[in-house]
């Protein structure tokens, strides 16, 4: 019964840590490398809060507000430029992730913090306890989700924006401005990626390398899914699953190869992913 | 046809007086002394340092052949660094330490590094494989390795890694010449292969591979032998590091390292070799020296510098400076010289002898989900013919020449090239069958002189070496009248980029018929020529088919050229023959007019229509 | 040209004088590699503190031999890679006299080739594994057959316990560690019933918190690197829902401070508590109040050794008359200090008897004392070093 419960809460930190790397790789079709950077400086924003005695669920608002505005400069000043370049973009990204790092190294030091849990103690369910932050987290991970769907299919900029994911020479020609929803695109992905930051340092601790280790199973994520979010959600889901099963049933290091693994060779099969349609 | 034997050579002297090879004998001498004299040079520190170093930048020049040269961005040859360095702490620490043992160890590491880079090569290079996916895979293995140490408990130390096993007793000059011997090997060596024909093919691929696809031109096995054979050299380099630091542990195998070297190799300059050299020696020596005093600012200021050469100076920094240093002056290629001869008349063997029928469709179709672009599609074509396609936009045209060169595009129907069906083969081995493609848009070779571009295209049958750089390239005498047509002859040391569009399209037609095919698809050779060109072209279409007996299928929307030139024409729309007949039947066709100007019947009813099978 | 030539002799003369003048007030340099990133680096400021305080102290009372000692710090990333390149510059850049700190047993591993080939005189500070032996090397702190033992007794007497579950972190420390305690509760008539081993970096404990929800213990033991890793266990352990008894085997008290609420009814051994009650401790903990006032940093079991060390360090040197490396090893095992852990003397094969206190973390984070174990032995740690 705690594996299943584990095997949700994985699922949906998974999902919450790579919906906004699958935004913009299914826009831009380039893999963020700041990705991790941008998890980390998310992760830091419940340390400022608590330094400021702030309530602390204002860091998940504050977190994604950043996360845009970081992510709209870094789309003019890096991004666009490499446009025609989309490998010279992953690392141009990945300098930028190492710069992030240092950044958060001068300011807050480079020793490993802790922050605070928003929801702390267990909850009783089916007969097990079980962490109820972890079980939070699905929560989220079903807000975000059903959020990003609904602006993607209910807003015009959501509109254009899966005119410009599915084609964006056509969505120019009819006169799509495909640099605005590249922009925005970019700045939402970096906004969810802070997000992500804040919302999973509580379950463990903070330094400012936190964000690395995500980001191979996030675009191996994204880059399975192509450009669907119920794809994401059902990657997330099975690999999610796979990587608890292995975890426990063979060796923790070993699981958490799972999904980088699995996913290379699903991609060798399939390279475009498993979006339908 | 060709007047076998005779050579009328072009050649093509450009002596620079104090050319390349005498600078880098001298600098090659400068860097031997500066290594033996270094023991007593240099502080004890730097030493240690740059034992260090140098082998770093063995890997760092492997890295430079994969990316700068060959266009794979890779993260994982830290992982075979790695893989040699715990090999040799593995057999150290658990076996013992003896010379045998050493070797053993060293062995042992290229092996393993050689078995899982064939594995990796093959999973990322096949053919279609996307750049980004074999990115992707570079970045997973050092991960893999690093989790696989990590999951050997006491028998890979783990997190500790390996310490304390017996090595080498060598002092630190010892280590120093050794070390900075095997970096000075390993450049030389290096840059020997760079400019051989072997190192310009790495360089084409990396220009553009779908054209060295449709050269004939294996470009999957290259990459994978590349990855192996640098995998072994990596491997060493890691062997040697454990020797010295008598020490294994986790991060040297990990992807944090292998983006440090890409970072080293960004920096210093990407495709030049001696650039990565000194920018990781540079850097690395710089990171121990500030690292200890600022590190966050220092390693800040290097990953700003790494972002800022990305987007602004690609190339990197030694080519900046060094065009700063040569105020900008027109650097040719590393060709020096190069001369073209006709080539001896060669018997097509195998595959590509002349079949009965050139080529053969028969109910070729091509779908994109619903999407229908040829539906049904048949014809034959003979030696001799030329065959021009014609049909309005969006007819399947480009698609059916796609379906013709790569076994691989249609979804249904068979094709078959001088009697041999095509299958599932992709372009490179319809190379093999006789056909050649010359492509809508000047496809050729940016950064490539004229002669290398023209060299490239005798890969498939003069074999390149991986050593020297042969300066005689011999054409066949269709490739070699188009240069000299032309005039190409007198531009072999221009690079491709600044030919005019006119002389692209030429350049491009000289290689494809320097495959020597006996079919020949053209698609839209006349886009963007002048008049006089036109005339030119055609009257060399006119003569390959001819005179050579090629088959030559072409795509046309001028259609004067086509009725000037074609001996049958094939009429396309919305993906179905609808004439097939010669240039009078055509031009006196009711139905071609109609579909021109757009007033064609519904597509439902093509048994109206026309349609003679030939 | 006479007149000249012996102007020149005793220009130089004189300038000689003076160099062999400043010689003599040239500092003694302390190379401090520890783990300011990393999994230590929760715990390396308050040894940086404790080394700081014992230099002021000494510098204060007139030096070693007259010369002033001087602190040199450098990031060993917990880790081996990280520890080549800080021994790499302490030794071969600072030149540093002798190497003084507490340190994760993968950087020692990983420094000791150097240490040898340098040949510098090392202080290793940490508890750790146990039979690490170097030529170069000393240590102060406890090894398991001083630690293990009163833990495993308290539970097994107190709490009933038969059965255990063992958690570490996949190198040196953890894997040694825990191999003592296993045979140790074998000996003892216990069993156990699962070992699981996390790298040291990593912090997602769900699939070990799984198995050791299945397999049902009467107790568990831990053995992670200090500082992170304990902090992320015990939280993600807390937040399950797991409250048996629990004994941790690497945690400092300052480290159970920081966890707060979830470091409650940790069962610790260790030879430094604050709260011991001896003249020296209370001395040493107002100094340490004075200098770093709201920045102090708990003494704890990592840092308070290293305050030791130095004076150890001191005393082999006065003792010796010299720095030299030949001279300073072997006085280092003839001298002793009484400091705050009581009488300290690296005479047993390399380590050093010391006196042992079983603790409880309250829910204030201060410890409760258990009991406490005088003078116990370290045991048979370098058989072949004097």
């Amino acid at each position: 019964m705690s594996m299943l419960f584990d095997i949700l809460s994985t699922s949906g930190i998974l999902f919450i840590v790579s919906c906004g790397l699958l935004l913009i790789f299914g826009v831009m079709k380039i893999i963020n490398f700041a990705h991790g950077g941008f998890m980390t400086l998310g992760g830091y924003v419940p340390l400022l809060i608590t330094q400021m005695d702030w309530n602390p669920w204002l860091s998940l608002p504050l977190a994604f507000v950043m996360g845009l505005a970081f992510g709209a400069i870094v789309e003019v000043l890096i991004v666009k430029p490499l446009h025609s370049r989309p490998l010279d973009a992953i690392l141009a990204t990945w300098g930028l992730g190492i710069i992030i790092g240092q950044i958060i190294t001068l300011i807050f030091g480079r020793g490993v913090q802790f922050a605070q849990s928003p929801l702390e103690g267990t909850v009783s369910l089916a007969g097990t306890d079980y962490s109820l932050y972890r079980l939070a987290l699905v929560g989220f991970a079903l807000v975000i989700g059903l959020s990003i769907g609904a602006i993607l299919n209910g807003t015009r900029l959501g509109l254009i924006t899966r005119a410009v994911t599915m084609n964006e020479s056509l969505a120019r020609a009819l006169g799509v401005n495909s640099a605005l929803v590249r922009l925005s695109s970019f700045a939402i992905g970096a906004g969810l990626a802070c997000l992500a930051g804040t919302l999973i340092t509580p379950l463990s601790s903070l330094d400012p390398n936190m964000g690395v280790p995500w980001l191979t199973n996030a675009f191996m994520l994204a880059m399975i899914s192509g450009t669907s979010l119920v794809s994401l959600a059902i990657a997330c889901t099975v690999l999610g699953a796979a990587q608890v099963l292995v975890s426990v049933y063979v060796s923790p290091i070993l699981g958490s190869l799972t999904i980088v693994v699995l996913g290379a060779l699903a991609l060798r099969i399939r390279p475009q992913g498993f979006a339908r349609g | 046809m060709a007047d076998s034997g005779a050579s009328p050579a072009v050649s093509l002297d450009s002596n620079k007086g104090w050319n390349r090879s005498n600078s880098g004998f001298v600098l090659l001498v400068g860097a031997v002394s500066i290594l033996i004299a270094s023991p007593w040079i240099l502080p004890e520190f730097m030493q240690t340092i740059l034992i260090r170093a140098c082998l770093y930048a063995v890997v760092a020049i492997t890295v430079d052949l994969l990316w700068g040269y060959t266009g794979i961005l890779t993260f994982g040859q830290a992982a075979f660094f790695g893989i040699g360095a715990y090999a040799t702490g593995l057999v150290f620490t658990h076996i013992g330490f003896s010379p045998t043992m050493a070797l053993f160890a060293l062995l042992a590491g290229i092996a393993v590094s050689m078995l899982i880079a064939s594995l990796v090569g093959i999973l990322s290079f096949y053919p279609g494989a996307t750049p980004l996916y074999a990115t992707v895979l570079s970045l997973v293995l050092p991960i893999v390795v690093t989790q696989v140490i990590f999951s050997g408990g006491t028998f890979t130390g783990s997190s500790s890694g390996l310490t304390g096993y017996e090595s080498f007793n060598l002092s630190i000059a010892g280590w120093l010449w050794l070390c900075g011997g095997f970096l000075l090997m390993c450049t030389v060596l290096a840059r020997r292969f760079v400019q051989s024909d072997t190192g310009r093919l790495l360089i084409a691929i990396r220009e553009n591979e779908s054209r060295c696809d449709y050269l004939g031109i294996n470009t999957s096995r290259i990459k994978i032998l590349l990855l192996v054979c640098l995998s072994a050299v990596s491997s060493v380099a890691g062997f040697l590091y454990a020797c010295y630091g008598m020490v294994v542990a986790p991060e040297m195998a990990g992807f944090q390292f292998g983006t440090e070297i890409l970072i080293w190799v960004a920096l210093g300059g990407r495709g030049t070799i001696l650039g990565p050299v000194i920018g990781t020696l540079l850097i690395d020596v710089s990171s121990a020296y500030l690292s200890g005093d600022f590190p966050f600012v220092w390693k800040l200021f290097l990953g700003l510098s790494f972002v800022i050469v990305i987007v602004v100076m690609p190339k990197g920094l030694l080519p900046a400076f060094i065009q700063l240093v040569r105020r900008g002056k027109f650097t040719p290629g590393p060709s020096q010289q190069g001369r073209l001869q006709v080539a001896g008349e060669r018997r097509l063997d195998g595959l590509a002898s002349q079949g009965n029928l050139a080529l053969s469709v028969k109910g070729v179709q091509r779908r994109f989900g619903s999407l229908r672009v040829l539906k049904d599609v048949n014809f034959v074509a003979r030696h001799g013919e030329l065959l021009s396609l014609v049909g309005p936009n969006g007819a399947g045209k480009t698609t059916l020449m796609r379906c013709i060169s790569d076994g691989r595009e249609r979804s249904d129907g068979e094709i078959f090239l001088n009697d041999h069906p095509i299958g599932k083969l992709s372009p490179f081995e319809c190379v093999k069958l006789g056909i050649g493609r010359k492509f809508q848009t000047a496809n050729v070779f940016h950064d490539l002189t004229v002669f290398d571009a023209l060299a490239v295209a005798r890969t498939r049958l003069d074999r390149p070496s991986v050593w020297e750089r042969t300066r005689v390239i011999s054409l066949p005498l269709p490739a070699m009248s188009i240069v000299q047509t032309t005039g190409l002859d007198a531009l072999l040391q221009m690079p491709c980029r600044l030919l005019s569009h006119g002389q692209k399209q030429a350049l491009e037609l000289a290689m494809v018929l320097a495959l020597e095919p006996n079919i020949l698809l053209l698609d839209e050779p006349t886009a963007g020529l002048t008049k006089p060109e036109r005339t030119e072209i055609g009257r060399t279409l006119t003569k390959l088919a001819e005179e050579h007996k090629m088959c030559v299928v072409l795509i046309e929307h001028d259609l004067d050229f086509v009725c000037d030139i074609s001996s049958r024409v094939i009429v396309l729309h919305q993906g179905e023959i609808v004439l097939d007949g010669s240039v009078d039947e055509v031009v006196h066709s009711e139905l071609v007019r109609d579909i021109y100007s757009g007033s064609f019947g519904m597509p439902e009813d093509p048994a109206d229509n026309v349609k003679e099978a030939s | 040209m006479n007149v000249s030539m012996w102007f020149r002799a005793s220009l130089l003369a004189s300038a000689s004088l003076v160099a062999m003048g400043t010689q003599a007030a040239e500092p003694i340099k302390i190379g401090m590699p520890i783990g300011l990133s990393g999994a230590n680096s929760v715990v390396a400021p308050s040894v940086v503190q404790s080394a700081e305080l014992a230099i002021e102290e000494i510098n204060a009372a007139g030096g070693v031999l007259g010369r002033k000692l001087q602190l040199e710090v450098a990031d060993d990333g917990s880790g081996a890679a990280g520890a080549q390149k800080a021994f790499n510059s302490l030794i071969y850049q600072k030149k540093v006299d002798v190497l003084i700190s507490m340190q994760t047993s993968a950087a020692r591993n990983a420094g000791l080739p150097i240490v040898t080939r340098g040949k510098v005189p090392y202080i290793y500070t940490s508890f750790y594994e146990g039979r690490s032996c170097n030529p170069y090397m000393y240590v102060n702190a406890w090894v398991p057959d001083q630690q293990v033992a009163p833990i495993v007794d308290f539970f097994m007497k107190s709490k009933n316990a038969k059965s255990f579950f063992l958690i570490g972190s996949d190198y040196a420390f953890g894997r040694g560690m825990l191999d003592f305690t296993k045979s140790y509760i074998g000996k003892k008539g216990g069993k156990v019933v699962g070992e699981e081993y996390l790298p040291m970096d990593g912090s997602d404990w769900t699939a070990v918190i799984n198995k050791l929800k299945t397999a049902k213990p009467d107790a568990i033991i831990t053995s992670t690197a200090g500082g992170a890793p304990n902090v992320t266990l015990t939280k993600q352990l807390r937040a399950a829902g797991i409250n048996l008894p629990y004994g941790n085997l690497a945690v400092d008290e300052g480290t159970a401070k920081d966890m707060g609420a979830d470091a409650e009814g940790i069962v610790i051994s260790g030879s430094y508590l604050t709260n011991i009650d001896s003249v020296k401790n209370k001395e040493f903990l107002a100094a340490m109040q004075k200098k770093f006032g709201a920045n102090l940093k708990t003494p704890n079991d990592l840092s308070v050794p290293q305050y030791e060390a130095i004076y150890l360090y001191k005393a082999a040197v006065e003792k010796a008359g010299t720095t030299a490396v030949d001279k300073v090893i072997p006085a280092l095992s003839a001298v002793s200090y009484e400091g705050p852990r009581g009488l300290i003397q690296m005479n047993k094969q390399r380590h050093a008897p010391l006196t042992m206190y079983l603790g409880q973390v309250q829910k204030n984070g201060s410890i409760k004392l258990l009991e406490s174990f005088q003078n116990v032995e370290p045991g048979n740690q370098c058989p072949n070093l004097k």
